[in-house]
């Protein structure tokens, strides 16, 4: 989605501002652009790459500015379309993220009032509203003129003679970074790293004055408001490169350790209520969007049968407009950013409706975590590339912890099962090691895959949900259209488009429905389908009927999504650089979806 | 001045436990043997330097990524086919920028001591010199004064015992020498320079450190290695101790890890983070223990190095043995040390007081006895009850 930067400070603005877009690059853009104080008021934007506008930018000095990176959903992608906007007279500038929901209304309204429109976007109408309340009040202009709007926004805005930026949120992402003598605010906390690590998160609704010497914050009623800075413990480092080709291998890499600090401290306290205190619970509802709806999935299964508790999964966008039952279950939402609009949105409705709420993220003090009255961390670090890969794999420990929890708490699972599950789970860093091991025979598997235009992806049980994920994966970095599908189902339907130019992944483990699933394979096979079996070492009944097997370890059934899991991530991987796809940023997607 | 790190390398002779990381990432005293190293050069203000990898880089670039979290700037050059080690400068030559370089191997542990004696005393090209008692493995040199006049990589016949450590300084001139080697088959620096030595090509002067300079030729080399750099000087908890449990002398434990009640510790003794031990278990000096490690209850462990995600077993007695990652071991594991003959690579070894070695990923069954010097492969599986000696192959299966 878009980014936004801010600065104002002793620093060049330019760089610092276009330093903060590239590291905001991730959350994808199709254009952007500056706005400097600099004898007066200065903007450069285009459309196309930051580095194409870095080398075109003049030299500029100036301490404070504003910048965007635009991810267009109103109006294309073009340099009139693009951030910053202007007022009429030119002594405004905007940024903006977000959706104004009845612009055309009030652009009709500023246009007889004779406003001058630039721009297709929604945007617009906020800059030339501000022009309209603009007194020399630059903040009680940005108030005023979203008092008027409907709509979801982060907004930054500065005016010609002004030393400060004013800023506001809602249900919109905004950090800000408080340095010594500078102050910077992003729409994440990547962008700010770089200069401190001392940030407050604006709440719902806040606005706020930012100069190089001062952070005034006001609440949603206008009042003067006490934020207290948070320290991050990232170094900006954890989130580069470092000798890896892309993100997404490097933060595939860094799943053991990311699994070892989920589980770091939680596993030992199980039964002391590490995760959540003794609550009644007699039914869980597992709410999220895209991968983390995958998770929950998974988490499905997993709560099922560890604590026995009636579970169901919603996706947030539908759950939010569902009508509700009466019946208020535990609620737990799943969200890597902790700011994806659509599960935001869910946690309040969960709250309306009187469930009792526990939201599922790895972004410490991120908005859902204020929102639901518990919170699980999962201590993935930060995580760059586009497609989910070490948050996903998490999220499966937090489903895999709160399953034990709940299952202890229920008396569902007896002393030596939960020992047993935590053995291997505290072995799981070993086994996905064990996998990241055998990469290149996974990368020498899937010229299969790399040539196909379609492709299925089968399991049951709870890998059902596992080739689910790992079918999203190929979509998203390889642009092969792949269906994940329960193998039970595949008679209804799907078995009709399988010939030898459709190739198949199937994943089939040690479970009750290991037979079933050989029987689904075979049939498959019979469809002249070439057929890419995952599945443990010593199945040889599994590899004589694909065409090529990549093994996981042996694992208890229950515990197998995780190094599946990690098998299907480099298949995506794998696939994605054979055809050349632009792994860590594909087309038309954003790391974080901040809009509905 | 920078320094050229050569981690490219497997570390063959350490195989199994080269598996999935080169020796530079093995752990002793819970840090990789590359950590050592580049601490060493940023203790003497070497904070540029270019890392040249290739076998199973990935574990290396994860850990030190550009270098910020050591408080070096690290490059990296990779040399995807084994070509020797002056293919791998003549890679890293383009990096020097012009500047004087160290050249360090990036598999044996040093100290900052080490480098300090180099900087101190180098005098136009300079080579570290140490004293070995199996001089054959190495490159052995004869010296007049401080001046090396020949150099002969793995003598066949006996000729002293001061061998090359594989580390230099070079001023920027002799960036060079290694520059035309980028198309030669496989050839060590020390080939090179031995080359040049004998035609009075080059004057090499040999500097003699007081400081650490510890390799690890063969597994059961670890264990030394490992309690040479295990210089722990205090008690450090953060994780849970239960009551009744005795910690003796310099023990660390991380965080998120569980001593259960009744155990006794004896240090120098570092356990990991995430592990679970006990109860009633004994752990004794020049132990290392890494993360996620399980042992069970009334077992014994003395001088041992246990890799990460291990599980041995309850019932269980290990006594100087190096144990793989995720080695699972169920209940009654004996491996006790004894003086002992190894074969090894049509070699053999006489080595005293030695225990076993065992590959990552090997799951043991119960009542398993391993005798004193075997080498068991990564991956095999060995039944319950059985008696293992000798060498296994890995994946292989005992019944």
């Amino acid at each position: 989605m878009c980014g936004i930067v801010g600065y104002a400070g002793g620093r060049r603005a330019v760089d610092v501002l276009l330093d903060g877009l590239r590291r905001l690059e991730y959350r994808g853009y199709d254009s952007a652009g500056v706005a400097i104080s600099y004898e007066g008021l200065k903007i450069f934007k285009d459309v196309g790459q930051l580095s194409k506008i870095q080398s075109n930018i003049p030299n500029w000095e100036g301490g404070m500015g504003i910048g965007h990176t635009r991810w267009a959903t109103c109006g294309r992608p073009s340099k009139e379309n693009s951030h910053p906007f202007t007022d009429c007279s030119g002594r405004i500038a905007l940024v903006h993220n977000g959706i104004i929901e009845n612009h055309l209304s009030l652009r009709k309204q500023l246009e007889e009032e004779g406003h001058k429109f630039t721009s297709e976007t929604d945007t617009e109408v906020l800059v030339h509203l501000m022009e309209r309340h603009y007194d020399g009040n630059t903040h009680a202009a940005l108030v005023t003129a979203l008092s008027e709007v409907k709509g979801t926004y982060a907004v930054a805005a500065m005016a010609e003679g002004d030393d400060h930026i004013v800023v506001a949120r809602k249900e919109n992402p905004l950090v800000i970074g408080v340095g010594v003598g500078e102050n910077i605010l992003a729409s994440d906390v990547t962008a700010i790293l770089n200069l401190t690590s001392r940030v407050i998160y604006l709440e719902e609704g806040d606005s706020a004055i930012v100069s190089a010497n001062d952070i005034t914050i006001f609440d949603a009623q206008g009042n003067r408001a006490k934020r207290d800075p948070t320290t991050i413990t990232w170094s900006i480092e954890d989130a580069e490169k470092g000798g890896f080709e892309h993100y997404m291998l490097k933060e595939i890499y860094e799943q053991p350790t990311a699994i070892h600090n989920s589980l770091l401290g939680n596993l030992d306290e199980i039964y002391a209520g590490a995760i959540i205190p003794d609550i009644d619970v007699t039914s869980v509802k597992l709410v999220a969007c895209g991968s983390s709806s995958h998770a929950a999935m998974v988490g499905k299964y997993i709560i099922e049968s560890m604590a026995k508790l009636p579970t169901t999964v919603e996706l947030a966008s539908e759950y939010r407009y569902s009508p509700g039952t009466g019946e208020n279950p535990f609620t737990i939402l799943l969200t890597q950013s902790g700011e994806t609009a659509d599960t935001l949105a869910a946690a309040r409705e969960a709250r309306r409706r009187g469930c009792r709420t526990m939201s599922v993220t790895n972004m410490v003090g991120s908005t859902i975590s204020r929102e639901t009255d518990h919170v699980f961390y999962t201590n993935a670090g930060p995580e760059t590339s586009v497609a989910a890969t070490k948050s996903y794999i998490t999220q499966l420990m937090a489903m895999y912890l709160l399953g034990l929890r709940l299952g202890t708490m229920r008396q569902a699972l007896d002393r030596a099962e939960v020992r047993n599950i935590s053995t291997e789970l505290r072995s799981m860093p070993r086994y996905v090691n064990g996998v990241l091991d055998e990469a290149s025979e996974i990368e020498n598997a899937v010229e299969m895959l790399a040539s196909a235009n379609h492709a299925f992806y089968l399991g049951r049980n709870i890998n059902y949900p596992t080739m689910l994920e790992g079918a999203l994966k190929l979509k998203e970095v390889s642009y092969i259209h792949a269906e994940g599908y329960a193998a039970g189902e595949l008679k209804h339907g799907p078995l009709a488009l399988l010939d030898a130019t459709t190739p198949v992944v199937a994943a089939c483990v040690n479970d009750h429905t290991r037979e079933k699933m050989l029987g689904n394979i075979s049939e498959v096979a019979a469809r002249d389908s070439p057929v890419l079996g995952i599945g443990l070492e010593d199945d040889r009944d599994l590899a004589a009927i694909t065409d090529i097997k990549i093994n996981i370890p042996t694992v208890s059934p229950i515990l197998s999504p995780v190094p599946l899991t990690v098998v299907l991530q480099l298949i995506a991987y794998y696939v994605a650089k054979k055809r050349g796809c632009p792994i860590d940023r594909p087309r038309n997607l954003a790391k974080s979806v901040t809009v509905e | 001045m920078k320094a050229i790190i050569l981690a490219a390398g497997e570390g063959k002779r350490l195989r199994p436990f080269t598996m999935s990381r080169p020796k530079g990432m093995i752990l002793v005293g819970n840090i990789p043997i590359l950590e050592h190293i580049v601490k060493a050069l940023v203790d003497n203000g070497v904070n540029d330097i270019i890392m040249v990898v290739g076998y199973r880089k990935n574990t290396i670039m994860l850990h030190f990524q550009d270098g910020r979290k050591f408080g070096a700037s690290i490059e990296y050059v990779f040399q995807e086919k084994p070509l020797g080690t002056a293919h791998a400068l003549a890679m890293a030559e383009p990096r020097l920028d012009g500047e004087d370089f160290l050249i360090v191997a990036g598999d044996n542990v040093i100290d900052a001591k080490l480098i300090s004696d180099l900087l101190d005393q180098k005098d136009g090209p300079t080579m570290v010199v140490a004293e070995s008692e199996i001089p054959s493995k190495y490159g052995v040199v004869n010296t007049d004064g401080d001046r090396i006049v020949e150099l002969v990589e793995k003598p066949e016949i006996q000729m002293g015992n001061i061998i090359n450590t594989g580390i230099y300084y070079f001023p920027n001139r002799f960036a060079n020498l290694f520059k035309s080697q980028i198309f030669s088959k496989e050839l060590g620096i020390t080939q090179l320079l031995s080359d040049q030595i004998s035609d009075s090509l080059i004057d090499l002067k040999a500097v003699k450190s007081v400081g650490r300079w510890n390799d690890a030729v063969y597994p059961w080399d670890l264990l030394n290695v490992n309690a040479q750099a295990l210089d722990l000087t205090s008690q450090i908890v953060k994780g849970t101790v239960e009551s009744n449990s005795v910690l003796k002398g310099a023990v660390n434990i991380g965080a998120g890890t569980r001593i259960r009640s009744g155990c006794y510790i004896e240090g120098p003794v570092i356990i990991g983070e995430g592990c679970d031990i006990g109860p009633n278990v004994v752990i004794l000096s020049s132990t290392s223990i890494g993360n996620g490690v399980q042992i069970g209850p009334f077992s014994y462990i003395s001088h041992c190095l246990v890799m990460s995600n291990a599980l041995i077993g309850s019932h269980s007695h290990v006594s100087r043995s190096v144990i793989g990652d995720g080695v699972r071991a169920r209940a009654g594991l004996f491996a006790p040390s004894d003086d002992c003959t190894v074969r090894l690579d049509h070699e053999i070894f006489n080595l005293h007081d030695v225990g076993v070695h065992i590959g990552q990923d090997t799951t043991i069954g119960s009542r398993v006895v391993i005798s004193p010097g075997a080498v068991v492969g990564a991956d095999c599986r060995i039944r319950d009850g059985v008696r293992v000696s000798g060498s296994l192959e890995n994946k292989s299966v005992v019944v």
